[in-house]
């Protein structure tokens, strides 16, 4: 059955070439991915079945003789990964398609969405079953490279500069990774990891803390982890809403199964403890901050997505299985989650003409559904209980406890304090956007700019460079959107109220892009009803994860080191 | 293993000079900066490989006198990818000089809106929006003897 | 019970449904599911009384410890009465309370029965992370339930702070409850009682499950959430912020008392914070207009006084605390039911605009009388009931002390405390029913709409209850004692009832009653005291400075990280190269190196022309200047590749050095001439620092890596394998196309992308360039070298040009089959050979222009890089039918007779997808950044 392993990869790929081929036939286009992309859901599972039944799954490509080609290697890890990103695709697609993006719109151009998408989907799949260093960079290249076409689909100002910033940062640390294969292999003159595993123990010492420092630097900029996190807030938030959907839920867990992935095969008996603890403190605690800042939800959400990879790393850091197992759990949780609430957030977009929170109001009563699906998904975000956030926080927690070192409890607590501030974030939000009446904030707007007038019961009092109306008070910002909300001429920036007086909203939402959305709602509801059975397959695949020898016997049975 | 002094110079000239022009803000340059970035990587791989030897090529040269075939393969793979990277950040250069007139590179507009509300010492409005209470009026309820 | 729980979560899903269809009376359908709970607890009675209890356990989630587990006791029984009882009454209130048109009602159906469950869930759960769980719920429910109407301000605004408040003790509790789970080794409280693990770890983990407690119970420091909260629905108020949630953190107390009473800090918090806020309760209470407000500040004092009971830890104080909480929820509940009738039908809470309701409405007055009479602690109440045990209790510690560890003064000093919170509770009720009762002469006499027998009825029945329990004092303490038992016995367990005969309890109680009814009648002037000793801060203004302190920080943070400058970030990101490999290099180097100056003369001196080319491409300030300099450094890599050894790289780095000149120059002639123009500012000797550390770093680590090998390559096993396995003699060609084809098939993959990214930037609208053959506009007639460049103004057609062009082009691409299909044995493949094509093109291009291009290649070439990538997949996938392995490639000999035999290798069917695919790459390009550019550029000229 190891012929199922390529199949996440070389099916999408099919999928692209004929989607190029039918560049003048978008029906069949659509036709095909969703085809494709099912299929390799049906895989997924297959190799998770496999997986947990049989060990891993191991294909030389070619049959070459091992160690001289590319191994592709399925293990518990790999396999559920591919799962969850595989439905997660899957979910987005559809989502898109309902959107319109793949229908040749104005601003979606007709057969660059399917085929780049598909490219994206192979190199996620690849990265998650690459067996070999570089075939791991490869596969780094391909999801980045249609990363940057979906960033900068319509090529809108602001999407080519949160493009550029993109692009570049992901440049040069794809140079650095080269840069650390190189040094990789003049050390051992290999590339196969199950190999590698055994050669780097023959590497002096100090070189190779040199070379995983490397590699995670490299992974860790992937992953967002502080500080080499400060590029994602800038650049995802300007894609269209499945763009920015797929990549948070996606790409940075690429990131966090690569540094997995090479702390445990590659340097198992130098965990790093400390170093990820403060990283992982750094990066909960600065960009919830960011998330708390933020007057906008698209941009709000993706300072959550960063903090969160705190969580993760923290699993890493501690090592044990409990923490191992928490951060895989932990990342099908977040995989899922932070794509719902995008694609939340498209709905939204679309329902409310913005995402920023001075121009929202009253959704919760115009789209009582559209509540519902962004304050399900918002609470578990936050780690309210019994939703998955809350049990992967459960077991990151118990690792941190068991641990048992000043570090490892300060982490702990300021993982309480992340989740406090990302429910008060996304609460915040949900107050303003979905109760607060567009009415009341229009009349802010309003307020804001011109002095004289009261609103409500409060008079508007200016003061050192800001208003006071009430109790809220009011920056430069704020009241430079204000009056790009007024704006007669300037009609991109109505806010709800404006919009709706105008008549210019759907007030229905499109079937397939809700039923999209919904299906990811209730998936991550079903992460708590399954928790049982996934934690235990959590556990175990952390077990896998530090007993290596169970990895490389499977890749390398024939003894080669 | 040897190493050749020249190759691992000349690939850190290009590598550091890549890294200065990627610093840089036009486009234009940045784009030269990553060209020389691979180039001087490409050149690591040699490195890598061990000495210079002959072509890997069976039959014309004996195996022991080859040159490592395999980060020849890598680098050709990195060649290309390079090629496609140029292509695109050359593409997004452009698009950028139509919509702005140059290819420099632009700030983020939030972030820059953000420093703004940090610079005139107005925290960010948000919590007072949500909560429509900062404690200027807290709306604490009239109670008796107040007057009093 | 389980059952009991998806009753509520059905009802829940289903609530607003219903009241969509069936308006208010809904309702009363809801209703039914508290009631059913209430009804099976009674069943429960005589079971409990002896002693006797149940669980029910469903495992979740092992790894965790954590499972559905249940249990049903003596406590559990009072709980989940006070919970299901008063929640079905209020559930039924509500048909009365709201108007069918009340907006988000089914919303608010569907919260409040949620709520209802949680809340049940969270007084049956018999594991601690359970209880946790609905611990939360309840908190988000709450949370829904307060800012339930969103027109008003201030309503979101509590709801949130609740949220936010609660939340944070919530946390802290959890990480007590994960510390204990860990300590004792299971989360289940059964056996968390029975055998209580000890330790530091424990304190502290108490400690913060007290926290926990006395946020949600609204204590001190945290009680301003409570009167916050009553912008919700007085529904809301009366269930959540008097009978059912807040007593949450009394029960936890009451549940977990008997383990960890005698834990260091949990008698000195629970008593000191409880008497503080029950004394702050009243104080504030006695000012209040507003008579919800009023009752709002009640509760908060009772809370405190419920805490203080619960968290002594005696016998007596268990069975006391019990029956206060029982009585509270009578009490409270019913007169915020009165409260909200009054404010239904006359429009107004405030005291001062109401007048005469006594007389108006004299049932509604009784009600509130009876209740009210209970909270002062009057006999025949059960309220006078549980004061008095309560006082017999407090006076046992007091006398007692030593034995639950408490001084005698903190004992006496409790005691004192309590007596005068007795008093202000005396007084605050007293205010409340003259405020809404009494005739006043001053303000004219309301006189409220009807009032419903059914608006009345949950009232009236709550009052009622207070009056009963009070004779059932015998029975109550009987069914309450199991939970008594677990505590120790000072003397006198207590017994709950109406007479104990004169003793120092009943003194304190008349003593509470005078002193209360003398200071109702002195209000005025202490009123006046009261504002006079009123502090300036208070802890509302304490959270409102937290919140908004944070949210500065936050902007400033922010502000500092997110610079929105990709310079900064890329910064960042080599400083931490710099520091972490780079240091960590430093030891590293002081291994041994093998070092050689140069492999070969050449080197040296290539080496040296790319080092100048890179530092003048640098110093270099013209586009053009700075694109040929880097050229060099490319084509001297080249001549590295070719010096080392690698003719395969020098011959791709070449050709791929001149496609990116072409590209580079096809976009350059829109470009300014000169890089823009900016001060030379300080920030560029960082940037040179920061480069160089970058290179030493690189160069460092490369030294110190291939110093350390020592293990052979695996490509020693190349030569051989490609021969044999691989049928070709070119390794590097058969290591690309075969030995690791699986990247380049990943790789080429990376160029659709990416030529499609270029197209999508360049077309924006549509992917496909639109190919315009010139054959259609010229007679075929005239004969020309290259019809496309007819297209072409005059002035920019070359003839030699075109001739050259012309001559040269079907060469080129011949030689580049030729390259394709010796790949395999010789330096070429489907790169280079795609490449050459390219340039065919490329040079047909740039003689005839865009047309030219057209009659060169007309077909799209998105269509093109389709078909290389599909037959690159084919044949990947081919093996498979064959049994063989992805990507296998078989070595086939032909017998062609007299032609001869051809010896060919399936592997050249992936070369060939990757020649197509590379054609179309450069096709694309010239299409995008050539043709739709020149267009572009012919657009502007028109406009």
């Amino acid at each position: 059955m190891t012929w199922l392993v390529p199949l996440p990869v070389v099916l999408p790929l099919l999928g692209a070439g004929l989607a190029l081929v039918l560049g003048r036939r978008p029906g069949l286009q659509r036709v095909l991915s969703l085809v494709v992309l099912t299929a390799v859901v049906a895989v997924a599972a297959a190799l998770v079945v496999r997986t947990d039944r049989h060990g891993p799954q191991v294909l030389w490509i070619g049959a070459w003789e091992e160690p001289l080609g590319i191994s592709l290697v399925a293990d518990r890890l790999s396999a559920l990964m591919l799962l969850v990103s595989s439905v997660v695709a899957l979910a987005v697609l559809v989502y898109s398609i309902g959107q319109g993006m793949t229908g040749g719109e104005r601003d979606t151009p007709l057969t660059i969405y399917h085929p780049t998408f598909l490219v994206l989907s192979a190199g996620v799949s690849n990265a998650f079953l690459a067996g070999d260093l570089f075939n791991l960079f490869v596969s780094f290249e391909m999801l980045l490279f249609a990363s940057y076409v979906l960033l900068t689909l319509g090529g809108t100002g602001a999407r080519i500069r949160a493009g550029t910033i993109y692009v570049v940062v992901n440049v040069v640390s794809s140079s650095l990774f080269l840069i650390s294969i190189a040094a990789v292999y003049a050390a051992t003159g290999s590339l196969n990891l199950a190999q590698l595993a055994g050669r780097l123990d023959q590497v002096p010492e100090g070189l190779s803390l040199v070379l995983q420092l490397l590699l995670l630097t490299t992974f860790s900029i992937k992953a967002a982890v502080f500080p080499l996190s400060f590029w994602l807030p800038d650049s995802y938030p300007t894609a269209p809403a499945p763009v920015t959907a797929v990549f948070a839920g996606l790409l940075t867990k690429v990131g966090i199964y690569a540094i997995i992935r090479t702390q445990t095969l590659l340097f198992p008996d130098r965990p790093l403890t400390d170093l990820l603890l403060v990283a992982s403190l750094l990066t909960l605690v600065v960009a919830i901050m960011g998330a708390v800042a933020q007057t906008d939800i698209k941009r709000m959400l993706s300072f959550t997505l960063v903090s969160h990879i705190g969580y993760m790393l923290f699993g890493i850091a501690i090592g044990s299985v409990t923490g191992y197992a928490g951060a895989v759990f932990y990342v099908a949780h977040h995989i899922t989650i932070q794509t719902t609430l995008f694609l939340v957030l498209g709905l939204v977009e679309r329902r409310g003409g913005s995402t920023s929170l001075l121009r929202l109001g009253g959704l919760a009563r115009m789209a009582p559904v559209l509540g519902v699906l962004y304050f399900v998904p918002a609470m578990n975000l936050a780690g309210i209980p019994p939703m998955s956030g809350f049990l992967g926080k459960v077991a990151l927690t118990d690792a941190g406890l068991e641990h048992g070192t000043v570090l490892s409890y300060v982490v702990v607590a300021a993982g309480m304090v992340t989740s406090l501030l990302t429910l008060y974030a996304v609460a915040k939000a949900w107050n303003l956007a979905f109760w607060r009446t567009p009415e009341e904030a229009h009349e802010m707007a309003v307020a804001l700019i011109d002095h004289g007038r009261r609103v409500g019961s409060h008079e508007v009092v200016e003061h050192r460079d800001h208003l006071h109306i009430g109790g809220s008070t009011f920056g430069a910002v704020d009241r430079a959107e204000a009056r790009r909300i007024l704006d007669e001429d300037d009609g991109d920036n109505r806010d709800l109220h404006q919009l709706t007086e105008e008549g210019a909203l759907p007030t229905r939402l499109p079937r397939t892009m809700v039923g999209a959305t919904a299906s990811l709602v209730v998936a991550g509801l079903a992460l708590t009803v399954v928790a049982g059975p996934l934690f235990g397959y959590a556990d175990r695949a952390a077990t896998n994860l530090l007993d290596r020898d169970h990895y490389v016997e499977a890749v390398l049975p024939g003894g080669v080191r | 293993m040897t190493a050749s002094l020249a190759l691992i110079l000349a690939a850190a000239a290009m590598i550091g000079c890549g890294v200065y022009l990627v610093l840089e803000r036009s486009l234009t340059r940045v784009m030269v900066g990553l060209l020389m970035l691979g180039n001087g990587v490409n050149v690591l791989f040699l490195v890598s490989g061990g000495a210079a030897g002959r072509a890997p090529i069976v039959g014309e040269n004996g195996t022991e006198e080859m040159s490592d075939p395999l980060p020849q393969a890598l680098v050709l793979t990195a060649i290309v990818i390079s090629l496609a990277t140029t292509a695109f950040v050359v593409a997004m250069a452009y698009r950028s000089w139509q919509l702005t007139g140059h290819d420099d590179v632009q700030d983020d507009v939030e972030d820059r809106a953000i420093r703004r509300l940090a610079a005139t010492d107005a925290a960010s409005d948000s919590f007072d929006l949500a909560s429509g209470g900062g404690e200027e009026d807290l709306e604490m309820p009239e109670e008796e003897g107040q007057t009093a | 019970m389980l059952a009991l729980l998806l009753a509520h979560l059905g009802a829940a899903v289903a609530a607003p449904a219903l009241v969509r269809r069936l308006g208010r009376r809904a309702f009363g359908l809801l209703a039914l599911v508290p009631a059913a709970a209430a009804i099976w607890a009674l069943t429960w009675t005589g079971r409990v009384a002896d002693e006797g209890s149940a669980t029910q356990v469903v495992e979740w989630v092992p790894t965790l410890h954590l499972d559905l587990a249940f249990a049903m006791g003596s406590l559990q029984w009072v709980m989940v009465l006070v919970v299901a009882g008063v929640g079905a009454l209020v559930l039924a209130y509500c048909a009365w309370y709201f108007d069918d048109d009340h907006p988000g009602l089914a919303a608010f159906a569907g919260c409040f029965v949620a709520f209802a469950g949680a809340m049940l869930g969270l007084v049956l759960a018999d594991d601690l992370l359970l209880l946790y769980v609905f611990w939360e719920l309840t908190t988000v429910f709450s949370y829904l339930l307060i800012g339930h109407d969103p027109t008003k301000r201030v309503g979101r605004a509590a709801g949130l702070q609740a949220l936010v408040v609660t939340t944070f003790g919530g946390l802290a509790m959890l990480v007590g409850v994960l510390v204990i789970g860990l300590e004792a080794g299971t989360f289940r409280i059964g056996s968390i009682i029975a055998d209580p693990p000890s330790g530091t770890a424990v304190t502290v983990a108490v400690l913060l499950l007290l926290v926990g407690a006395i946020s949600k119970s609204a204590l001190f420091p945290f009680h301003f959430w409570l009167p916050a909260a009553m912008a919700a629905p007085t529904p809301v108020s009366a269930y959540l912020h008097a009978a059912a949630m807040v007593k949450a953190g009394v029960y936890l107390v009451a549940l977990l008392a008997p383990a960890f009473a005698d834990v260091p800090g949990w008698r000195g918090v629970l008593l000191s914070l409880g008497v503080a806020t029950m004394l702050l309760g009243g104080w504030r209470a006695l000012r209040q207009y507003d008579i919800k407000l009023l009752l709002a500040y009640g509760t908060v004092s009772q809370l405190g006084f419920l805490l203080v009971v619960a968290g002594i830890g005696t016998r007596a104080a268990a069975l006391a605390a019990l029956a206060m909480l029982v009585a509270h929820a009578l009490f409270k509940a019913a007169l915020f039911l009165v409260v909200g009738i009054i404010d239904r039908r006359t429009g107004t809470r405030d005291l001062r605009e109401l007048s005469g309701l006594g007389r108006t409405a004299p049932t509604l007055a009784v009600v509130a009388v009876v209740a009210g009479a209970s909270m002062a602690g009057l006999p025949p109440l059960t309220g006078f009931v549980a004061k008095e045990s309560v006082f017999a209790a407090l006076l046992d510690v007091a006398e007692e002390g030593e034995r639950t560890g408490l001084p005698a003064v903190a004992g006496w000093a409790v005691a004192v405390g309590v007596v005068l919170g007795s008093v202000l509770t005396v007084a605050y009720t007293a205010r409340f029913l003259w405020g809404a009762f009494a005739t006043k002469p001053a303000t004219a006499v309301t006189t409220p709409a009807r009032i419903g027998a059914g608006f009345l009825a949950a009232p009236l029945l709550l009052a009622a209850g207070s009056l009963v329990v009070g004779f059932l004092g015998g029975p109550e303490s009987e069914v309450m004692a199991p939970h008594a038992a677990r505590f120790p016995d000072l003397g006198h367990g207590g017994e709950l009832a109406l007479w104990h005969g004169p003793n120092l309890a009943l003194g304190l109680s008349v003593l509470a009653l005078v002193v209360g009814l003398l200071l109702f009648r002195v209000r005025a002037w202490f009123a006046g005291l009261q504002h006079d000793l009123s502090p300036g801060w208070s802890s509302e203004r304490g959270y409102f400075r937290a919140m908004r302190l944070l949210d500065r920080a936050a902007v400033e943070l922010t502000s500092v990280t997110q610079r929105g400058s990709v310079s900064i970030y890329l910064g960042v990101v080599l400083a931490v190269v710099v520091l972490l490999p780079g240091l960590a290099m430093l030891p590293a180097l002081a291994d041994h190196h093998d070092l050689v100056g140069w492999d070969n003369a050449g080197q040296a001196v290539v080496a040296a022309i790319v080092v100048v080319a890179s530092v003048l491409t640098v110093r270099s300030r013209r586009r053009l200047k700075a694109v040929v300099l880097v050229g060099v450094t490319g084509y001297g890599t080249a001549m590295l590749f070719l010096l080392h050894g690698a003719p395969d790289l020098a011959l791709t780095q070449v050709l791929v050095e001149t496609v990116t000149l072409v590209a580079f120059v096809l976009v350059m002639r829109r470009l300014p001439e000169y890089f823009t123009d900016r001060p030379l500012s300080r920030s560029r000797y960082w940037r040179m620092a920061l480069a160089a550390l970058v290179a030493v770093v690189v160069a460092g680590v490369m030294v110190a890596a291939t110093a350390a090998r020592t293990a052979a390559p695996v490509s020693v096993g190349f030569p051989e394998a490609a021969v044999d396995f691989g049928g070709g003699h070119n390794i590097v060609n058969v290591t690309l196309v075969d030995i690791r084809a699986w990247d380049t098939l990943g790789e080429i993959s990376v160029l659709v992308a990416a030529a499609t990214g270029v197209a999508s930037l360049i077309f924006l609208h549509t992917r496909r360039a639109v190919v315009r053959r010139v054959g259609l506009v010229t007679e075929p007639s005239t004969r020309v070298w290259l019809p496309g460049s007819l297209g072409l103004a005059p002035d920019r057609r070359s003839i030699i040009f075109e001739v050259v062009t012309r001559l040269v082009f079907h060469t080129i691409v011949v030689f580049s089959i030729y390259l394709l299909l010796t790949g395999h044995n010789h330096p070429g493949g489907g790169f280079a050979a795609g490449l050459v094509t390219g340039l065919a093109l490329v040079v047909r291009y740039l003689a005839g222009g865009r047309h030219e291009l057209a009659e060169a290649a007309p077909i799209d070439a998105g269509a093109l890089m389709g078909t290389g990538l599909s037959v690159a997949a084919v044949s990947a996938l081919a093996p498979l039918a064959f049994g063989g392995a992805v990507l296998q490639s078989a070595i086939v000999d032909v017998h062609l007779g007299p032609v001869g035999d051809v010896h060919l290798v399936t592997s050249v069917f992936f070369d060939v997808g990757i020649y197509l695919l590379v054609v179309g790459l450069v096709l694309d390009l010239l299409r995008s950044l050539g043709a739709e550019i020149d267009r572009h550029i012919v657009r502007e000229a028109e406009s």
